[in-house]
């Protein structure tokens, strides 16, 4: 119904939707922000290259494929490298450290104990899901440079996704508890993630509420794709909202 | 496959609806929980035209609410990504419902195409305009002899003339149904000479002129905030059309003699097993929907998956007549002043 007799509709008239604004690289608040950014990226893509090194030791049947990936990720964390000194940024990574710090240990955990499943949920959904949201939302507002590297990593995490899934969803019924557990025990530490890095990102012009939406259509789509249904996901989105 | 894209008519419904359905998490939630809660498709549905044909379809709701028309980037981002989800399920045909295709239109969304990985392709979806505007057109054509206007002395005002359903409903009653004459109102004045020079008639007026002219008043446009109708100049009896989004028009005009019809609003022939109209607020939410979702129905039944009504002032006579006797052979009716639906004859 596309012509409202209704006074909310004012707002809507004759906006210029046209150009979306890029930031300036150059000042300095937006290089103080990019240090953490960046750093985060550069650390992610270094976990996930160890992480998935370690899952290639737990399903030794695709060891292979999964130093395939790994390697991949190494290559994004060289790709990401370049794009901070190409602003003349040097990355914070104590900071990145730190903020990975939970979700690096309940991995660890998990890997000392075998735990197959979280391992998958924790990198291959959850971190796969996060870094696609913000990747997409980073594209339109990155430096040129950077944007060219973004586009080609974003292709890439989803063959990572995908692998998770593929497996999760072959073994969904055996792996079901445990991903429901895991979920409640991870997605709230991506939440928390996502808020400590809301105003860094806020300064390189990505939103928080785009993150948090973005993220959760691709974590949900996921779980989808595995074999929950619509209320399961629902209960298990809950933890981050 | 059909898709309906929807959303509640306000923030409290939402929250309602949503814990109806389980989502507690959601219904719990703030406006800022709600702007990041990714659009959800909540039911699927089959539906059975008169013809014998089944078809399936989905709705999908949004997440948006009308609180956040004045968040541009939220309401942008919750139309596309309603419609990449009804992409990604394969709908072939997906209606844009309530604020939806405003916002499509008005926040030019075409330059969107592009949602994360998926290229939306415009041809799987509809704004339904169409069928709304063959819908108003025959409401005018049913209603008005009921309350004993002839519409072939009749004047009737179109407030909205130069929008898309407006314009298309212009075209109809002048060439269509005769009538005496059409009063168009419009703010903005060009458009509204370019359709005069169109039609090859009507008057344009300003609001306040054509209220206490018109014996009916076909209301398409967005209405003022500050806007107060006085019911004692209007003529009696006037049947008035709301055919805008959401509707709230008895409550402006409400007055003997003055009779005001919920436009754009068809009903199916028979139950639909789907609890999601009920957030739209109809009357008989199993049989009752708006005519643009309806016309995704009518559009899968006809196997015609194309992006039929789409852009502005696109609608023809010619596509009217189409979807039109689309919706008779398949069992829609139109709303009518009794509250009960009448047979439609093209």
């Amino acid at each position: 119904m596309p012509t409202p007799v209704s006074p909310e509709v004012a707002v809507l008239d004759e906006r210029d939707t046209s150009a979306e604004q890029l930031p300036d690289f150059t000042t300095e608040a937006y290089k103080d922000a990019y240090s953490r950014i960046n750093a985060i990226v550069i650390e992610g893509e270094q976990e996930a290259y160890d992480n998935y090194m370690s899952l290639g030791t737990m399903i030794p049947e695709h060891a292979d494929e999964l130093v395939r990936l790994a390697k991949m990720e190494m290559k994004h964390m060289k790709g990401f490298t370049a794009c901070g000194r190409n602003l003349g940024v040097e990355a914070d990574l104590p900071f990145a450290k730190e903020f990975f710090g939970p979700l690096h240990s309940n991995f660890k955990t998990a890997f000392k104990e075998g735990k197959v499943v979280t391992c998958l949920l924790i990198q291959a959904l959850l971190i796969e899901a996060f870094a696609i949201s913000a990747y997409h939302i980073y594209i339109p507002v990155a430096d040129p440079f950077a944007r060219r590297i973004t586009e080609g990593v974003v292709k890439d995490e989803y063959t990572h996704l995908n692998y998770g899934q593929e497996w999760l969803k072959a073994n969904f019924e055996a792996s079901k508890e445990e991903l429901f557990a895991a979920n409640k025990a991870n997605l709230p530490l991506i939440r928390s993630m996502l808020d400590q890095v809301a105003s860094d990102a806020a300064t390189l012009h990505m939103e928080k509420e785009d993150l948090i939406e973005d993220f959760l259509i691709g974590y949900q789509e996921a779980l989808s794709e595995i074999g929950f249904n619509m209320r399961e996901i629902a209960r298990m989105a809950a933890a981050a909202l | 496959m059909f898709g309906l894209i929807g959303h509640s008519t306000s923030f409290e419904a939402a929250r309602r609806k949503a814990s109806d359905l389980g989502f507690d998490h959601i219904a719990g939630g703030d406006l800022d929980v709600w702007c990041s809660a990714p659009p959800q498709l909540v039911e699927n549905v089959e539906v059975t035209s008169a013809t014998g044909k089944t078809i399936s379809g989905a709705y999908i709701d949004s997440c948006f609410v009308p609180e956040m028309l004045s968040r541009f980037k939220t309401a942008r981002r919750k139309v596309l990504n309603a419609m990449e989800l009804a992409q990604k399920k394969g709908i072939n045909i997906t209606a844009l419902g309530g604020f939806t295709s405003i916002i499509f239109e008005n926040f030019n969304l075409l330059q969107h195409q592009h949602v994360r990985s998926t290229t939306l392709e415009w041809e799987r979806f509809t704004t339904g305009n169409t069928h709304t505007a063959w819908v108003i057109s025959r409401q005018v054509e049913n209603n008005a002899p009921l309350l004993g206007i002839d519409l072939a002395k009749a004047k009737v005002a179109v407030v909205g003339a130069t929008g898309d359903i407006g314009s298309a409903v212009c075209r109809w009653l002048s060439s269509r149904t005769g009538v005496a004459e059409l009063l168009l109102v419009a703010r903005q004045q060009q458009p509204l000479k370019d359709l005069q020079a169109e039609l090859g008639g009507g008057r344009v007026l300003s609001l306040e002129e054509a209220l206490p002219e018109a014996d009916v008043v076909v209301w398409v446009a967005s209405m003022p905030r500050t806007l107060e109708i006085d019911s004692a100049s209007l003529k009696k009896p006037c049947l008035m059309i709301d055919g805008g989004y959401p509707k709230n028009l008895d409550a402006k005009v409400a007055c003997e003699g003055v009779h005001v019809l919920k436009g754009g609003i068809v009903e199916f022939g028979s139950d639909i097993g789907w609890t999601m109209m009920e957030i739209a607020e109809m009357e008989k939410p199993q049989r009752q929907m708006f005519a643009c979702f309806a016309e995704a129905m009518l559009l899968e039944f006809e196997e015609c998956h194309t992006n039929f009504s789409w852009g502005r002032n696109n609608i023809t006579l010619e596509k009217m007549d189409f979807i039109g006797a689309a919706s008779v052979r398949h069992g829609f009716s139109t709303l009518n002043l009794q509250g009960q639906p009448q047979a439609v004859v093209v």
